[in-house]
C-alpha cells in the first residue's frame, strides 16, 4: 500500500497536531479534515487542549529553581556522600565515654572538661587508631584534599594539616572523629625510626577557648594539649619523645597563624 | 562542564513535568531532586549529550514508577486542599480555563497523563516517549488518543466516564 492509499488514522491526526506529519501525507490529511468536519473539530480540540496545557504549566518552568536543586550544591553533597561509605564511614571513630577509665589525666583540672577532655579523646583515638598501624582507608592526594575540606567545614575553619617535614614527619592519614563534644579531626604522621604521632583537634565548648600548652602523661603515651581561638589541640605519641614539645610548639604557631 | 550546563537548562522543564504529574510542589521537587542526584551518579553512562533530555526524563519516569506512585493518593488529596498549588495568573478568565484543563488532567490515569504531557508540553517525539516509558510506540499512540479525547470531553463539558470528586 502506498502513502496515497493508506487510510487516515489517529496516528496521522496526532502527527498533524504535533507537527511531525510526513510531507507526503500532509495533502491527504488536509483533504480528510476538509471532508470530515467532526475530524477537523477533534483535531482543533486536541490543538486547543495542548495549548491550554502548555499555558497552564508554563509558570512552573518559569519559577526560580529552588536552591536544593542547584547542580553545584548537589555535586558537593554527592562528593560528601561518596566519601562517607568509602572512606569517612569506615574511618569514623566514636570517642564516646572517654573518661576516668582511660587512665589519662592532663595536668590541671581533674574533671574531663575543657582541654582535659581533648587530651582524653586524643589519647583514645591515638590508641585505637594510629598506634594500631593499619588504616581503614587509603590516604592519597585526593583523599587528603577531600578530608581537609570536610574537616575545615566541620570545624568551621581551615584545618589543613601542618607541615612537619622539617622535623622528619610526614602525613600518613587523616580521619574525622565523632566525639560526644562534636566533630573532631585527627592527622597521623610517621617520623624517624617508625615513630607515629597523632594530632587531634576539635572545637571547644565554652571552657578553655584558649589554654596554654600543658604536657600530658600516661602509662603508654605522652603528649601535649592546648587550645587557641576556640579550637583544642592535642599532639600524642606512643612513647615519650624529646622532640614532641618542639613539634607541638611548631604546630601551635603554624595553626595559630591560620585559625 | 557543558553537560552540566545542559543538565541545568533542563531543570525548569523537569520541575514542570514533575509538578504536572504529581500536582504537589514539594513532592514534585523531591522527585526532581532524586532525578538529578541519580543523573549525576549515572552521567558516565550517557551516550551523547544530545540524548540528555530524554535520558533525564526516563530517569525521572523510573523513579516515579518505583517510588512516587505510592504518594499519588496523597498528592491528589493535596490538589483538593486549600494549600494546593494555584498558579498566579494574569487574569481571572485565564485562571479558570487553566484550572479546568489541570482538573481534567487530574482525571486521567497516570499513564495517559504522562504521555500527553511528554508529547504536548515537553515536545518529545513518539519514539522517545515509547523508549522513556518502556512501552511499544502503538501503546503511546493509543494512550495519546484517549488522553486527548478525554481532555477534549472535559473541556467541552461532556460527561466523564469516571469523574473524580470536585469540590
Amino acid at each position: 500500500m502506498t502513502d496515497q492509499e493508506r487510510p487516515i488514522t489517529d496516528d496521522d491526526l496526532h502527527a498533524f497536531v504535533d507537527g511531525v506529519l510526513d510531507a507526503g501525507r500532509r495533502p491527504l490529511v488536509d483533504h480528510h479534515l476538509a471532508a470530515h468536519p467532526e475530524a477537523a473539530a477533534r483535531v482543533a480540540a486536541w490543538q486547543a487542549v495542548g495549548a491550554s496545557l502548555r499555558e497552564a504549566t508554563a509558570w512552573k518552568a518559569r519559577e526560580p529553581v529552588p536552591a536544593r536543586l542547584d547542580i553545584t550544591r548537589l555535586l558537593e553533597a554527592r562528593r560528601a556522600r561518596r566519601w562517607q561509605p568509602a572512606r569517612i564511614a569506615a574511618g569514623i571513630l566514636v570517642a564516646l565515654a572517654v573518661g576516668a577509665g582511660s587512665g589519662w589525666m592532663a595536668r590541671g583540672p581533674s574533671m574531663p572538661t575543657g582541654v582535659a577532655s581533648v587530651a582524653m579523646e586524643a589519647a583514645a583515638v591515638h590508641r585505637m587508631f594510629a598506634a594500631g598501624g593499619e588504616f581503614a582507608a587509603p590516604y592519597d592526594a585526593a583523599a587528603r584534599a577531600e578530608l581537609t575540606a570536610w574537616l575545615s567545614r566541620k570545624l568551621g575553619r581551615p584545618a589543613t594539616p601542618p607541615d612537619l617535614s622539617g622535623s622528619g614527619f610526614h602525613l600518613v592519614s587523616g580521619q574525622l572523629v565523632a566525639t560526644d563534644q562534636g566533630p573532631a579531626g585527627m592527622y597521623v604522621y610517621d617520623g624517624p625510626r617508625g615513630v607515629r604521632i597523632t594530632l587531634f583537634m576539635r572545637p571547644m565548648k565554652k571552657r578553655d577557648m584558649n589554654a596554654p600548652m600543658r604536657p600530658m602523661h600516661g602509662a603508654d603515651m605522652a603528649g601535649y594539649v592546648w587550645a587557641q581561638n576556640g579550637l583544642g589541640f592535642s599532639l600524642v605519641a606512643t612513647e615519650p619523645m624529646q622532640m614532641l614539645h618542639g613539634l607541638a610548639n611548631h604546630i601551635r604557631s603554624d595553626m595559630g597563624a591560620r585559625i | 562542564m557543558s553537560v552540566l550546563a545542559t543538565l541545568e537548562e533542563n531543570i525548569p522543564s523537569l520541575r514542570r513535568y514533575a509538578w504536572s504529574l504529581l500536582r504537589n510542589a514539594g513532592d514534585a521537587d523531591d522527585l526532581v531532586q532524586d532525578c538529578l542526584v541519580r543523573a549525576l551518579e549515572k552521567l558516565g553512562s550517557l551516550r551523547s549529550e544530545g540524548q540528555l533530555r530524554p535520558w533525564l526524563f526516563a530517569i525521572m519516569h523510573n523513579l516515579y514508577v518505583n517510588r512516587w506512585r505510592r504518594t499519588k493518593v496523597r498528592a491528589e488529596d493535596a490538589t483538593e486542599s486549600p494549600e494546593a498549588d494555584v498558579p498566579v495568573l494574569p487574569s481571572q478568565q485565564a485562571s479558570s480555563e487553566m484550572r479546568d484543563i489541570m482538573r481534567g488532567l487530574d482525571t486521567l490515569p497516570p499513564e495517559h497523563r504522562q504521555v500527553i504531557l511528554l508529547v504536548a508540553v515537553e515536545g518529545f517525539e513518539y519514539a522517545e516517549v515509547a523508549a522513556m516509558l518502556g512501552v511499544p510506540i502503538g501503546t503511546v499512540m493509543s494512550r495519546l488518543s484517549r488522553a486527548r479525547d478525554r481532555l477534549r470531553d472535559f473541556v467541552e463539558g461532556r460527561p466523564q466516564p469516571v469523574l473524580r470528586r470536585v469540590k
